[in-house]
């Protein structure tokens, strides 16, 4: 009896430990991530039953967001958006620097577009934001990782008309390479609206 | 009957040329990046002072760039973003590793076109000589995007 008291002990520990330190992000995340597609999947069925009248014709146009999820993000392309090669874009200010990381990106990965620094001269602009969080203690002691988790949303809005034509998230846990990754996964996701 | 079939064959050709020229100057050109040896280069301040040890590593790299102090003379811009982070007491006792965590990111971009030629990130998880080695990694790519254009 007195034995399995002590063995019952460390593993309490070491459950409400873990408890306390995993779960929150991991269980936020998941449910997120699922009650987003769910939203999706409602925002879509809306705009259906809105573009579909009794009579089965269309009655206003609905706009033609296509999502997909990626292997470490999620995108979105606006009535199949392409952009021109060599493009002329500007990068906007983002805090931390991460848009040194995105045109950074943009050139390892061969992005076919001109990234200027003069907003007027820009066909297209890069907005966004991102996030960086250090490994803790508690990530070294029980993972053994010290990677940063990362996280970014870019959207490129067209100059001219004022419509945003692409967007797209990441997140990585354990990012090897940092914002140097997300950067890197952010330019590799803008390639693929890129007209060669 | 001749001269006529010439003049049309002429009026042909300069249509198809016409119509060719306005069609390439609808499509963007691809920028030209060449950055020529001795430019004169502007560090623009970089959080941390990380500028002071980009202008040190282009030094002693021996970059063929000439560093100016005003951005008015210089033809080319470094801007950029760096961030250290020092090895904490659970890195040091867990990991055993004393080292810093390095990231930078630095562009270089045309002045008089505004275009960027040339941009680079690193990223170093256990930095031996902290901000110095990833800014001595910036300046050797510097020199080899420089040299082998």
């Amino acid at each position: 009896m007195h034995r399995q008291q002590l063995l019952v002990s460390p593993v309490l520990t070491v459950l409400v430990l873990s408890l306390m330190i995993f779960p929150p992000t991991a269980l936020a995340s998941n449910p997120q991530a699922n009650s987003n597609q769910d939203q999706t999947k409602d925002d879509q069925n809306k705009a259906d039953a809105g573009r579909t009248a009794s009579d089965g014709h269309l009655t206003e146009p609905a706009p033609d967001i296509k999502s997909a999820p990626t292997d470490e993000g999620q995108l979105a392309t606006v009535n199949n958006a392409k952009m021109p090669s060599y493009s002329k874009v500007y990068v906007a200010p983002i805090v931390g620097g991460f848009e040194n990381y995105i045109i950074a990106g943009l050139r390892n990965k061969k992005v076919p577009l001109t990234v200027v620094i003069d907003r007027s001269k820009a066909d297209y602009e890069i907005s966004g934001v991102s996030d960086s969080e250090k490994a803790g203690w508690a990530k070294m002691l029980f993972i053994g990782s010290q990677n940063s988790n990362e996280q970014a949303s870019i959207k490129i809005s067209d100059l001219r008309t004022g419509a945003v034509i692409f967007g797209y998230s990441v997140h990585k846990t354990n990012s090897v390479r940092g914002k140097q990754s997300a950067g890197e996964a952010c330019a590799k996701h803008i390639k693929k609206i890129v007209l060669d | 009957m001749s001269n006529k079939r010439h003049v049309a064959s002429i009026l042909v050709l300069l249509a198809v040329a016409v119509v060719s020229t306005a069609l390439a100057g609808d499509k963007n050109a691809p920028p030209t990046q060449k950055i020529p040896k001795g430019s004169k280069v502007f560090v623009a301040p970089i959080e941390g002072g990380y500028d002071m040890y980009l202008k040190d590593a282009i030094a002693k790299k021996k970059v063929p760039v000439a560093i100016v102090d005003s951005r008015d003379q210089a033809d080319y811009e470094i801007t950029g973003a760096s961030e250290s982070q020092k090895a904490s007491t659970a890195k040091k006792i867990i990991l055993g590793n004393w080292h810093s965590r390095e990231e930078a990111s630095i562009t270089l971009s045309n002045l008089k076109t505004s275009e960027v030629v040339w941009a680079y990130s690193v990223h170093e998880e256990a930095s031996t000589h902290g901000k110095r080695s990833s800014a001595e990694a910036c300046a050797k790519h510097l020199k080899d995007a420089i040299e082998n254009q």
